[in-house]
């Protein structure tokens, strides 16, 4: 690549360490999680504040993409650079900068990784609830870009309900401030809009998050099913009942084969499908709770429940779901992971839909899911180095979106819409819809520089 | 080895990959450096990207590839499995090809060639740590039969630091009534820092040789205090007889009360080495051997077993980048204070060495102890 005059400008902005050019790099910052791929002009690592304004205001007026990444992981093509430019990798800018405990807040840079906070808060017994399954890699800026959920979002809600406030700069470098450390604040909800806008808006800086006390005690149990659609059944009878779980998992049989082959987290392999059922809060009263979801699934045929002793196994049937996504590469080497959602009493109707979708196209699918939010994710899986396959997949999960759609659902729970899934966004808003965003996202980056390309149509 | 040899040796491997990332937080050299290159994602991806023709060898490249400490921490967190340590030192083996191996590879490799050795030193002074026993003859410890065989290895020979190690070892085989011999001047680099090195083809002459050596003396058993010698051993020598690290032997000669242990009054936290813990699965007999010493408390690092972090001393890394290897071990070395220990046990002259070295350059107050030194200061009931 002939050196471009601005790479010497930014050199000068984040030091000559903190700039990467080669082809290498370049390619390094050409992935995520997803099947997308493209490829970076530069990439920069920068230090504060200070200089991703100096950094955008500098790509502002020299015309360059800019793609803000955390770890990378995000599962539909949200850092992949569609257009070139510049990827500021926001790994340096990991400090927890303050926990307020009487106000219920931790301020933190967007490069810090969510377990980390996590683990942090544990030893002063409170929590930031989201737990996306990444969590132990997936940075806290890329869960507001993606607004991420998890397991236990179920109960306490996705990315968007825990993000108090944020320091943002603007396309042209400004920088300002939306919300604070309140729980509300006046004019528009700037704050919220910012949450899933997957870098297309501004590149966040410093957050301030909610923070909850940790539950006094957690029971986590595994209920074991013969057949998928008794499991889904119990999923949305548990609710109609008004029970809410911390978390109601679903996991299929070919993925727990997947799983048992990575961890061994003791998932029946002759099941057709489990759920993971977690109750948290106050000792008093949880026993009760758990009879009442028992004979619930009593009632759906369930074929066993476990209930786990002790932590040790809690975090063992919690690992096996964790490592779904990344252990079915065991089967195949590449899948797509879909990423619908449905009201919850439709979920068995679909998800037959989505195992015949499978058939149709004679692909493999292996579901693992927040079936209590109605959240699926259904597994394609296949082989990228196989002509055609990826067509094949694409034309596949599309038409699964479809049937999300169809439903009275939609088409992103939680992984975004990134370069992946730009076109299914016309199932679910119509052309007067898109519209408004388009006039949103040209108020914020009137020269299209953030993440070109990128969740609008 | 070229492009077609790699490809078949780790396309499927580096394509298993689906890019979680669920490595990033378990590889010591992101967490340093925190960019893609030094991440075991990112260097999947590179060997994919050469194999596939999107981009060329280059010295870029050289560098994330020998910035990996081959500890193995990406593997054990990957639940596919993929195997990234293997898939690096076959790159290595492409770049020495190209001739693009970094200056220090080169040059170990040429001196293990010529001297037989990682120290450039003569190989005959292979058994110079003896001088430090003043009791015992030049030749101390040298059979021409003998049932078990003391493989002591390159580093613990020839530096000073670690010489501690084979001391201790020899004495308490000694006192325990031990049969064994060391081949002193006839023992040969064990090859494995040539694997790393980018040169795995020059590691037969060396197997060879050791293992007629270990036929010579008509051994039933070789001993190695070296965890990476016994990794190497264990698992491309063929050996037809038995391995054992110095942990393993000691928690024999324990079990078969043949090391009367005295009271040693002390809290100590155990580092698993990654060539003995992750690469060959010798994760509880240290710990047993800590807990027959009476009076010892161990308490564990918060990494442990199959997640411990690397000391920042593997993959040849602490000669290709000292700099990036001591940053590593100073994250080690705050892990180690976190647990308030009065000491760090390991396993490994590299993982001491790496260690000491940068908390001497750091001027942090750490102890660092072998289990072999350890063992020995329970058999004289030294209070440490
Ligand atoms: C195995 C696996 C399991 C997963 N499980 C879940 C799950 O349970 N729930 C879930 O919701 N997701 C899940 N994901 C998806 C992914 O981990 C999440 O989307 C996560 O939030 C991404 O974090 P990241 O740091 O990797 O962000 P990245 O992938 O780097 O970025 C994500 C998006 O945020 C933007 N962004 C990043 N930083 C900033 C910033 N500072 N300012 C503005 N925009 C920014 C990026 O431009 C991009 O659009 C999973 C992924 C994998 C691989």
């Amino acid at each position: 690549m002939d050196r471009k005059p601005w790479i010497e400008q930014i050199e000068e902005i984040v030091g000559p360490d903190h700039i990467l050019t080669s082809d290498m790099d370049r390619i390094l910052y050409g992935y995520d999680a997803s099947l997308a791929k493209g490829k970076a002009d530069a990439v920069v690592l920068p230090g504060d504040t200070d200089e991703v304004s100096r950094v955008m205001a500098l790509a502002h007026r020299e015309r360059i993409p800019v793609i803000a990444r955390g770890s990378g992981t995000n599962l539909s093509g949200g850092t992949v650079p569609a257009r070139g430019g510049v990827v500021i990798h926001l790994s340096r800018m990991n400090r927890i900068l303050e926990i307020d405990l009487p106000n219920r807040t931790a301020t933190v840079e967007p490069g810090v990784i969510t377990l980390d906070l996590q683990n942090r808060l544990l030893r002063d017994g409170f929590v930031y609830a989201p737990d996306p399954a990444s969590q132990k890699v997936s940075t806290l800026g890329g869960n507001l870009g993606e607004n991420s959920g998890g397991p236990h979002c179920l109960k306490y809600g996705v990315t968007t309900n825990h993000v108090l406030g944020a320091e943002v700069v603007l396309s042209d470098g400004t920088v300002m401030w939306t919300g604070g450390k309140t729980h509300d604040s006046a004019g528009y909800d700037l704050t919220g809009l910012l949450v899933g806008s997957e870098g297309t808006l501004g590149v966040v800086t410093c957050m301030i998050l909610r923070i909850l006390r940790a539950p006094e005690a957690v029971k986590t149990m595994l209920a074991v099913y013969d057949s998928i659609e008794d499991a889904g059944n119990t999923v949305s009878a548990v609710i109609a009942e008004g029970i809410v779980p911390a978390t109601l998992e679903m996991m299929d049989r070919v993925v727990m084969q997947a799983v048992e082959a990575s961890v061994q987290a003791g998932y029946p392999l002759d099941a057709a499908a489990v759920l993971i059922i977690e109750l948290d809060g106050m000792v008093d009263g949880m026993e009760r709770q758990a009879q009442k979801i028992q004979a619930i699934c009593r009632r759906h045929h369930v074929r066993e429940i476990r209930t786990a002793r002790d932590d040790a196994e809690r975090a063992k049937l919690w690992a096996g779901r964790k490592g779904a996504f990344g252990a079915i590469t065991r089967l195949k080497p590449s899948y797509m992971v879909g990423d619908g959602t449905v009201p919850r009493t439709r979920l068995p109707g679909v998800l037959k839909r989505v195992l015949e979708t499978g058939e149709k196209y004679g692909l493999l699918i292996g579901n693992v899911f927040h079936a209590g939010d109605g959240n699926l994710h259904p597994l394609i899986l296949f082989d990228e180095r196989v002509e055609g396959e990826l067509e094949r997949v694409k034309a596949a999960s599309s038409e699964i979106l479809k049937i999300c759609a169809e439903a009275g659902g939609t088409i992103s729970g939680e992984h975004g819409i990134g370069l992946e899934k730009l076109e299914e966004m016309h199932f679910v808003f119509s052309e007067g819809d898109l519209a408004v965003m388009r006039q949103v996202k040209k108020a914020f980056d009137p020269k299209g520089l953030l993440n070109p390309g990128k969740v609008v149509p | 080895m070229n492009i077609v040899q790699l490809r078949k040796l780790s396309y499927d491997e580096v394509c298993r990959c689906n890019r979680c990332g669920f490595c990033l937080p378990s590889c010591p050299v992101y967490a340093v450096e925190q960019r893609e290159s030094a991440s075991p994602r990112g260097r999947n991806a590179i060997t994919r990207a050469v194999i596939e023709g999107r981009v060329g060898w280059s010295r870029d490249i050289e560098r994330s590839i020998f910035s990996c400490l081959g500890c193995g921490a990406c593997t054990a967190a990957c639940f596919p499995s993929v195997g990234t340590r293997d898939v690096v030192m076959g790159d290595r083996a492409c770049l020495a090809g190209e001739g693009l191996q970094p200056e220090t590879a080169d040059r170990l490799a040429r001196s293990i060639g010529k001297s037989h050795n990682i120290s450039e030193e003569d190989n005959e002074e292979r058994g110079d740590w003896r001088e430090i026993l003043r009791d015992v003859p030049d030749d101390a410890f040298e059979k021409d039969a003998a049932e078990v065989v003391y493989f002591v290895g390159c580093v613990a020979s020839f530096f000073p630091m670690a010489q501690k190690i084979p001391v201790s070892m020899s004495r308490i085989m000694e006192r325990a009534g031990v049969d064994f011999t060391i081949l002193a001047g006839e023992e040969r680099c064990c090859g494995y820092p040539l694997i790393g090195a980018g040169v795995p083809e020059h590691v037969e002459a060396h197997r060879a040789h050791n293992l007629r050596k270990v036929q010579e003396v008509g051994a039933k058993a070789v001993v190695f205090t070296c965890p990476s010698c016994y990794h190497s051993w264990k698992a491309s020598y063929d050996a037809e007889v038995e391995l054992l690290s110095a942990p393993e032997f000691l928690e024999r000669l324990i079990q078969e009360k043949r090391l009367p242990l005295k009271e040693l009054r002390a809290t100590v936290t155990y580092h698993d080495p990654c060539d003995l813990g992750r690469q060959s699965g010798v994760f509880e007999p240290p710990r047993n051997v800590l807990q027959a010493i009476p009076g010892l408390r161990l308490k564990e690092l918060p990494n442990n077993r199959q997640m411990s972090v690397c000391c920042g001393g593997g993959g040849n890394v602490e000669m290709v980048n000292p700099e990036l290897s001591g940053r590593v071990a100073q994250m080690k070395i705050e892990e180690i204070r976190s647990t308030g220990a009065d000491m760090v046990v390991s396993s490994c002259q590299q993982c001491l060495r790496t260690m000491l070295t940068r908390a001497r350059r750091e001027k942090v107050p750490l102890v660092a102890k072998d289990l072999t030194e350890l063992v020995m200061e329970a058999l004289e009931g030294e209070t440490s």
